[in-house]
Parts: structure tokens; C-alpha cells; sequence
């Protein structure tokens, strides 16, 4: 008989996932369709499933003076209400998946799986998220990049449940979003850009840009934007054509049945370009 | 009188509403087992070893070897064999059943059974005619010759995918000796048929009843046949209940879909800037097997000058074999590729001429009275100019169409004019279907309808109902009509070519009459009533020469878009559109295959993409197959106009498929407008409108 647990504390949860065999699922919006069998049957667990929804202690957005602390089990539904969850990451979990889907689902389980496609990670990536880790024995904070580490891989271990996701605090004058999926709900993306940037007297003080979908992991060249610090607008104007080149190298889409990499980088830098031209 | 088109709930509301509706998948028997298909990994070759494990007991496998008589699914052409014996076509061709009561362990059965191919190279373009058709009308050779500007064109459409809601499915059982079949089906009597085909028994062996069935758009015609003769031989056999029932991704790798065409068009241009002549070749992907390819092939054909007169016509049109999935039928059945073709050719013909695109267009529409692509003539009135007239005016088209052709915007606007010609092609209803109707009164003044029409969510047996409570004048509560059962109700036809409504529902008027004039209160009268076909319908099979249907259906859709000048995606802002349906039997189910059918239509334009490769689809389930969502559904209006058809019940014509035929010719002029280049290939994606883009014609 196959075992699964519905703990009610994080405590349980962690002893129920310390020997390493069982998994944990959050919303299932990954994990059952992973899963998925033919005709009339049930997706397998043959190692049991350890329930995370219950755990009311990881349903929390609180908000300190530097960073926002999101908890792990929060609905990406609930983010969407909160008054402090940052527009910018509303407006990309507006465009996940749809109403019915985002009562469940979580981005921890966004993190946990680890696609090049999740539209939370790039927001992550721009933002410098922190993502907090507990096991049995003990804990840790990594940073997004830290915690994927390729295409549908991280660090985390099987005794370790992602608790908390810390988003710092900062002050932008310009952000975008896009995503670009085949359709405009329930779509995966084919590509996605995030860019923020912080403009003070024309001076560039801050300039984020993150792609999606376009490489094995979200792509984002912190060593570009330093450079780009402290120009005035109208240069940075001037150099967009050369940003972009410096850009396309990290680019490197592939083709498969939702898209094809010529139009993926030709998207990505249409926008980057589009950015840069409206600031 | 009171109105018919007034809307009524329908009749199924209640039990699908409530979730009582029993659908195949539902069924539960006692004892019953399941069946699972394994199927050809290879595009082409043969079969050289089959390696089974040691069954388990009370496990089998069902393959050609256990069929009774013929190894062919009868359809039209007898190319579809229920098993493949040593020769497979496409991946996905079926080879053998697993039967048996866990599905567990017959998914382990499947995956442990190793086929050894000898692997052939196999086709994928356009090489093999099996099916090849002509007709002309005039002399299209003399006017090429007397013309000196010609223009030609190709355009490209490719798959599309019905995704009903409810995958196909089965459950068979033996009952007294008799095989009864339950399925998700549209065509009660081609299942009927094809199985006792496959069993070589007499009529009364099998029984077929149609279960609730969640949507069908064609895709149910005639691949239910497959399944149901597959699962009849394995019931022959092994003598107890089985269920064979597809997942999402096992119905869209193996079921039919809209067969991709190529379509060349040459217009013969003459002094006055008019088409002289056309000269069509006409080229659809069959796929593996023909089935009915050869019907859709027709369809196109016949629509090869859609609501256009044109004097001078030579039409060819070929169906090739290919070794992927089979095609069949959908929705519109071969006119959506042709009407994509002309009206996108007639802009394109205008635009190279320098003519004003509406005028042109105009000035080709046809008329009552005017000869019909095979010489036959539209002997109804045609109400197009107040048809066009109406989707103008509340589409704002002339001011939009003038304003975005000129500025940036990326606002488009598009505008196609179609027909959709109604029941059989040609002489089909008169010398294959010969449909019949029963009404059967009870002892207590119920009439029953006996008719196997399949309501597969379209409203039939409510707009039926309507018609037979109309004519006899009783309540609508006083009718009843079940789900057709082929132990009682006659062989009407199958639920297709925009014809339930027109063809059974007017042999149902027709029966209606009788009734009320051979009714007797309180006693049993039965009245039959069967197909004749109008006297001034004139076909000839052979030649495409005559009438091809009895009457037509038009519309017009207005679609306007947006594209984004940075990503190419195309957003829908809005849809207009206005039908001439002769009479409708119920404004809202009208009004919801319009919403339906002009979504499917317009998304088969830009959005629904499918592709293989080496005969492997790639979007297999509905991740990667996207059809619009509420999000992706623009707002809609329908304007539908009072046009009354002397041989439909209470005026009524064709409706289903016409909402869907002109979605994507409206949708692709839109784009072609907001990006001022050439749309010759649909789906018009956005990686498609970015190679317009860097390279497209203006
Ligand atoms: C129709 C549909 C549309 C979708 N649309 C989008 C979209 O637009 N954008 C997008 O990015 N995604 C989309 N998705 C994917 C999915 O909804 C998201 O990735 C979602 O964030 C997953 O969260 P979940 O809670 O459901 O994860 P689950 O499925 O529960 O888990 C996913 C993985 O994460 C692990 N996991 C979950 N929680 C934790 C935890 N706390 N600690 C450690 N490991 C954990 C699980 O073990 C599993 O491996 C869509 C999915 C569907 C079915």
C-alpha cells in the first residue's frame, strides 16, 4: 500500500519527506499532469505524496522594511489581491495559467519545477529573489539563480520543502512585462521579457532585463546592466542597437511544437529594443 | 402562430446542466473489461515480428486474425482496415487490441509488447493522387487564350483539430446473441453498417445506440466506425463487456482532422478588369487511408467560386496519400479551405488590378438565377447585398477599412462573403442516404420521434421537437425524442453536412402533416415519410453537372484585429457577422452555433496549429494545441436574416457549418490589412507575420 501524508504542521511535513522517498505537491498543476496515465488512470505516486496544502503557517505575505516575505503554500490567486504584492509581479500572475488554476497553485511549485517557461521565475531573476529552505536538520537561503540549476532541475534536495520566498524592496520609475504565449489564457509561454530601471535626473541608476523561455534557464547578464549604470537616457538610447547585440549571444532559443527560435530572439530583442526606446 | 425561432430551453439542458447526462465513459457494467489499442510506432513499413508477453489469465489480444469477415472499416472507400495486417501506414495505425479487466496491467501488457518493422520510406508530400476530380464550366481555355494578364496565386491551409470536449469512445457488449454498441458517435447507421460489414451477420446482429455526446464538429462521423467495428470483433470473440475509451492525447494522435490543402488559383483577367476565366487545382492531404476524403475533396471543389459568379471555370482537385494520421471530416467539410482561397484571391486579384476591393467584389457577386460553379443555378433568392450591407454598417467596415489601410495603426479589418450549400452534395440525399423519418403517436397523445439524428450539443432534438409540436400544433411537452437507438428508429441519414435541420427536420414536417390528418385521439398511428428529391434538383454524379445542392446557406463575417508591431501576436478586437439561414427553428440555439462556429473559424485562421513531423504530429494534446479560450474570444454580434426556403420545415436551411467557413479568409484579410503584406497561408501565427514581415509581397 502506497503511503501519503497530509501533515498539518511544517514540522510533520518535514519528518514525513526526511528519508528522502516521498514527494511533496503543493497545487498539483505540474505535478498531476506530469503524471498523467492513459484513459481511466490515476496518476502514480509510487513512493506516496506528502500534502503541503493544509500548512496555514506557509500562507503569509508580510512585508519588512527591505524585502516582501511570501510563504511558500500562498495561492498565486491570494498574490494577485494582496495590497502588498508588487504590480509588477502582479501583472505577471495575472497572465498565468487561469483563474480556476491559480486558486491552487504556488510559486514555490513555479521554482520547484523548474522550467525555462515559468512566467514567476523571471520576475525572480529580476528582482534578485532569495528563496529560504528547510529540511529536517536544518535550513538555508539561496538566491533564484542558485536554486535552478538547468532545465527542469535544482538544488533541492528531497528532504527539503521551499518555505518562504523573499522579493527585496526596490524602487523603479520603468517596468515591463510580456509574455508571449500562443494564446492569451491557460498558455505556456513561448517567450517571455521583464525589465525595470530607475531613472534619476536622466541618469540610469538601476536597469534590469530578464528573458524567458529562451535559454535552459532565465537569462539575465547582470555584467551588461552594471555597465549600463550611470549613462544618461539618451545614450543609453543611442546604444540600443549595440545593448541587443551584446545581449543576443545569451539568446539561444530552441525549436519545438510551440514556437521556433528565430522568432523567439527576434521577439526578445523587439522588446528589449521597445524598452530601451521608451524610457 | 406563434413564432418558431422563439427560444426555448432545450430539451437536454436539464440532464447535462445537472450532471445526470450519461456519456460513454460513465458506463458501468458488471464485469466489465477494457481495451486499449496498440498501434504502429512507424510512419511506413511492415510488420516483421510481434513479440507478446505470457498473458495473464483472463487478458487476450484481438487482432486481424480473429475477424469474422472483411478486414476493412466500411466508409466510402474500403481503404481503412480495422487491424493492419502486415503493412502499416502511419504512426498510430492500429495493429492489435488488449483486452482484459485492470488497466494497469494492460498498459504493461502494451508497453511490454515489442513490433519488429522493416522500415519503408515513407511520403509526405504531394505524390500519390488517389482520388482525382474535374469539371469546367464554359470554356476556361478560350478565355485564358483571349486574355493577356493572368494572376496566380497558392494558398496554403493546414490541420485542425475537432477538440470535442468528450474523446471518442465505446462500450459493446453481447446481448442474446446480438452485438449492442453504445458510442460517442454522430452517424448511428455508418457504425451500424460498417460493423455488420466487419462481422458478415445479418441486420439484426447488431445493435448501436448513441450515449450523451460531448461535442462533435465531424470529428465523429466516421472514425467511430473504426473503434466500433475493432471492439465488436474483440465482444464476438471474448463474449463479455468491453470499454474502449481514448485519453485526450490517444484521440488526437489517431482521429481524423481537417485535411491541410494547397490550393492554386489563376485567374484570367479581361478588358474591363473582371475574371474572365479560373483555373483551380484544388490539393488536399488524405493522409494514410481515404475514407470519405473524396466527399471533402467535392465539397471544396464545389466551392470553388463561393459567393462569386464566375463564367469560365476549369476545376481540378486530387486527394494524396500521405503516410499520417487519416483526415476526415470537420465542420464545413473541404469548403473552409476554398473559401480561404477565393476570398483571399479576389483581394488579391483587386489589389494587383489597382481596382477598389469592394467594388470588384461586388461586381462578381452572385445573383439569383446565375449558373453555379458546375452549371447548375441558384434558384432561391440570394440576399448577399443586404447581407453585406448590414455587417458594414455595424461593423463600422467602410470607415475602418479606409482608415486602417492607410495609417499604422496595426488595426485591420477584413470582410469574407461565402455560402455553405446545404445536405448531400449532388445526388447523395436522393440515391445513397434515402432518409426516413417514423412519428409515432401513443395511446396517450405523445408523439415520438424516431429519427437518428444525434444531438451532440448543436440543439437538434430541440429545434425537432420544435418543428414536429409546430406542425401538429401541440405542446412541445407532448413530443419525445431519445437519443437514436437502431433497434428504433429509421436509418435518417447521419448528423452532418448542415443537414439535420433542412433534410430530417423537413421530412419530419412533411410527417407531421400526415399525422395531423390521420390523427385519432387516444390510438396508436405510426407515419412514415422518406427523402424525394425536388424535381427541379438536377445532378449528374459523373460529370459535376447540375445542381450540387438543393439549396444554399450565406454569410457574411466581419473580423478586425490588432497586431502587435514587436511580437506579430495577432489579437481579435471583434466580430461581426450576418447569416441568411433561411429561417431559424431557435434564435439562441442559432445564435450559439454562430458564436461557436465563427470562434472555430476564426481560430483555424491564426491560432490552431498543427504540424508533423515525419509523420509524427507535434501538438498532441491541448497544451500545445490551442483552440481560443473565453479570454482569446473577441466580442461577437450576429445579425440573422429572415430568408425562408419553401422546402425547409418552417423555411429553415443549413446552419452549423456556415458560421465556421468564413472565420479564416475574414481573419487573414484583417491581418493582411493591419500589416500591409500578402497572407497566403493560414494559420496566420505570429511566427508566420514575422516572416511576412522581413520578406512578404505588399
Ligand atoms: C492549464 C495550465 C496552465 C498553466 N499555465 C501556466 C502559466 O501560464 N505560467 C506558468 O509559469 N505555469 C503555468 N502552468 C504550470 C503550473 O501551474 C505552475 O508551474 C505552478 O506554479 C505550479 O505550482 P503548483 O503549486 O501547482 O506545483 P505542484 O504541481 O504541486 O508542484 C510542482 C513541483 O514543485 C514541487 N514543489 C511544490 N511545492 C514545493 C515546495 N514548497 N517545496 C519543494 N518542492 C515543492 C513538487 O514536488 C513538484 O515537483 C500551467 C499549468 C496548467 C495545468
Amino acid at each position: 500500500m502506497v503511503e501519503h501524508i497530509v501533515p498539518a504542521t511544517l514540522a510533520e511535513a518535514l519528518e514525513a519527506i526526511a528519508d528522502g522517498k516521498k514527494e511533496v505537491i503543493a497545487g498539483g498543476t505540474d505535478l498531476m499532469v506530469q503524471r498523467r496515465k492513459g484513459a481511466g488512470r490515476l496518476p502514480d505516486f509510487p513512493d506516496g505524496l506528502v500534502y503541503l496544502f493544509d500548512l496555514d503557517e506557509l500562507k503569509y505575505v508580510r512585508k519588512t522594511a527591505d524585502a516582501l516575505h511570501i510563504g511558500a503554500m500562498t495561492p498565486l490567486e491570494e498574490l494577485l489581491k494582496h495590497p502588498h504584492v508588487p504590480n509588477l509581479l502582479k501583472t505577471i500572475i495575472a497572465e498565468m495559467a487561469s483563474p480556476a488554476l491559480r486558486r491552487v497553485a504556488t510559486i514555490a511549485g513555479n521554482i520547484a519545477n523548474a522550467s525555462p517557461a515559468g512566467d514567476s521565475l523571471i520576475y525572480l531573476y529580476l528582482i534578485d529573489a532569495n528563496v529560504k529552505l528547510i529540511s529536517a536538520s536544518g535550513e538555508r537561503s539561496l538566491p533564484i539563480h542558485e536554486i535552478i540549476t538547468g532545465p527542469k532541475t535544482t538544488c533541492l534536495t528531497k528532504q527539503e520543502i521551499i518555505v518562504e520566498i523573499t522579493i527585496p524592496i526596490h524602487r523603479f520609475t520603468h517596468e515591463r512585462f510580456k509574455k508571449i504565449g500562443p494564446r492569451r489564457s491557460d498558455a505556456i509561454s513561448k517567450a517571455s521579457f521583464a525589465a525595470a530601471a530607475f531613472i534619476e535626473e536622466d541618469i540610469i541608476r538601476d536597469f534590469r532585463v530578464a528573458f524567458g523561455a529562451v535559454s535552459a534557464t532565465v537569462v539575465r547578464c547582470k555584467d551588461i546592466e552594471e555597465t549600463l549604470k550611470g549613462t544618461r537616457v539618451d545614450a543609453l538610447k543611442e546604444a540600443s542597437r549595440s545593448i541587443i547585440e551584446r545581449y543576443a549571444s545569451h539568446i539561444r532559443p530552441i525549436d519545438d511544437q510551440r514556437s521556433n527560435k528565430v522568432y523567439r530572439k527576434t521577439v526578445s530583442t523587439n522588446l528589449l529594443a521597445d524598452f530601451i526606446a521608451t524610457l | 402562430m406563434p413564432d418558431i425561432s422563439k427560444a426555448v430551453p432545450k430539451l437536454d439542458e436539464e440532464e447535462k446542466m445537472s450532471g445526470r447526462a450519461v456519456y460513454v465513459d460513465d458506463i458501468d457494467i458488471p464485469g466489465m473489461y477494457f481495451a486499449r489499442t496498440v498501434r504502429s510506432t512507424v510512419a511506413k513499413g511492415r510488420i516483421v515480428k510481434i513479440d507478446v508477453p505470457k498473458l495473464p489469465k483472463d487478458y487476450h489480444i484481438i487482432d486481424h486474425t480473429d475477424i469474422p469477415a472483411k478486414n476493412v472499416v466500411k466508409m466510402i472507400f474500403d481503404d481503412w482496415p480495422v487491424f493492419a495486417e502486415e503493412k502499416v501506414t502511419h504512426i498510430g495505425d492500429p495493429i492489435m487490441l488488449v483486452v482484459g479487466k485492470d488497466r494497469a496491467v494492460i498498459d504493461d501488457i502494451c508497453e511490454n509488447i515489442a513490433i519488429e518493422y522493416a522500415e519503408e520510406e515513407p511520403v509526405f508530400d504531394f505524390r500519390d493522387s488517389a482520388v482525382d476530380y474535374r469539371f469546367e464550366k464554359g470554356d476556361a481555355k478560350k478565355a485564358f487564350e483571349r486574355t493577356a494578364r493572368h494572376i496566380e496565386y497558392t494558398y496554403r491551409t493546414g490541420y485542425q483539430e475537432q477538440a470535442y470536449i468528450e474523446p471518442q469512445g465505446f462500450v459493446a457488449y453481447r446481448e442474446q446473441g446480438r452485438i449492442t454498441l453504445i458510442g460517442s458517435i454522430q452517424c448511428p447507421y455508418y457504425v451500424k453498417n460498417a460493423v455488420l460489414d466487419t462481422l458478415g451477420c445479418g441486420e439484426d446482429d447488431v445493435r448501436v445506440k448513441q450515449a450523451v455526446v460531448g461535442g462533435a464538429f465531424g470529428g465523429k462521423e466516421e472514425y467511430p466506425s473504426v473503434m466500433a467495428c475493432q471492439l465488436a470483433v474483440a465482444v464476438k470473440k471474448l463474449n463479455v463487456p468491453i470499454k474502449l475509451v481514448f485519453g485526450r492525447e490517444e484521440d488526437m494522435e489517431v482521429t481524423t482532422k481537417r485535411h491541410p490543402s494547397t490550393i492554386t488559383l489563376r485567374a484570367a483577367i479581361a478588358e474591363d478588369n473582371t475574371v474572365a476565366a479560373l483555373d483551380a487545382h484544388i490539393k488536399l492531404d488524405g493522409g494514410a487511408y481515404l475514407g470519405l476524403s473524396n466527399v471533402v475533396l467535392s465539397r471544396s471543389m464545389l466551392a470553388v467560386t463561393a459567393a462569386y459568379t464566375i463564367e469560365n471555370l476549369n476545376v481540378a482537385g486530387d486527394v494524396y496519400l500521405t503516410n499520417t494520421v487519416p483526415n476526415g471530416a470537420f465542420r464545413g467539410f473541404g469548403a473552409p479551405q476554398m473559401i480561404y482561397a477565393i476570398e483571399m484571391f479576389m483581394h488579391h486579384i483587386a489589389k494587383d488590378l489597382g481596382e477598389d476591393v469592394l467594388e470588384f467584389r461586388l461586381k462578381h457577386l452572385a445573383k439569383q438565377g446565375d449558373m453555379t460553379a458546375t452549371s447548375g443555378h441558384f434558384h432561391e433568392p440570394i440576399i448577399m447585398p443586404a447581407l453585406i450591407e448590414r455587417a458594414m454598417e455595424m461593423s463600422d467596415y467602410r470607415r475602418k477599412a479606409s482608415t486602417y489601410a492607410k495609417d499604422e495603426s496595426n488595426h485591420g479589418i477584413g470582410m469574407s462573403w461565402f455560402f455553405h450549400g446545404c445536405g448531400f452534395t449532388g445526388s447523395g440525399e436522393a440515391d445513397h442516404i434515402k432518409a426516413e423519418v417514423k412519428l409515432e403517436k401513443d395511446i396517450e397523445d405523445k408523439v415520438h420521434i424516431h429519427v437518428a439524428a444525434v444531438d451532440m450539443g448543436q440543439g437538434s432534438k430541440t429545434t425537432l421537437a420544435k418543428v414536429v409540436a409546430e406542425t401538429l400544433g401541440i405542446p412541445l411537452a407532448d413530443v419525445v425524442i431519445d437519443n437514436p437507438d437502431t433497434d428504433f428508429v429509421p436509418d435518417s441519414g447521419p448528423t452532418v453536412a448542415s443537414r439535420t435541420a433542412m433534410v430530417v427536420g423537413g421530412l419530419l414536417a412533411r410527417a407531421g402533416q400526415r399525422l395531423k390528418s390521420e390523427w385519432v385521439s387516444g390510438e396508436t398511428v405510426v407515419v412514415i415519410e422518406k427523402y424525394k428529391q425536388p424535381d427541379h434538383i438536377r445532378w449528374d454524379d459523373e460529370k459535376f453537372h447540375g445542381d450540387a445542392y438543393p439549396a444554399y446557406s450565406w454569410g457574411v463575417n466581419v473580423v478586425e484585429v490588432e497586431v502587435d508591431p514587436h511580437t506579430y501576436e495577432v489579437r481579435v478586437e471583434n466580430v461581426t457577422s450576418a447569416y441568411d439561414g433561411g429561417k431559424a427553428l431557435d434564435e439562441r440555439i442559432v445564435l450559439g452555433q454562430a458564436d461557436g462556429g465563427i470562434a472555430q473559424g476564426v481560430a483555424y485562421g491564426y491560432l490552431e496549429v498543427m504540424e508533423h513531423d515525419k509523420g509524427k504530429l507535434k501538438q498532441r494534446n491541448l497544451t500545445d494545441y490551442m483552440i481560443p479560450t473565453a479570454v482569446d474570444t473577441a466580442p461577437t454580434r450576429t445579425y440573422l436574416f429572415d430568408n425562408p426556403y419553401a422546402l425547409g420545415p418552417f423555411g429553415a436551411k443549413g446552419f452549423g457549418e456556415l458560421t465556421l467557413v468564413g472565420g479564416a479568409p475574414a481573419l487573414a484579410l484583417a491581418v493582411e490589412m493591419a500589416i500591409g503584406r500578402k497572407v497566403t497561408k493560414i494559420p496566420v501565427t505570429p511566427e508566420v507575420i514575422m516572416e511576412l514581415m522581413k520578406h512578404g509581397k505588399h
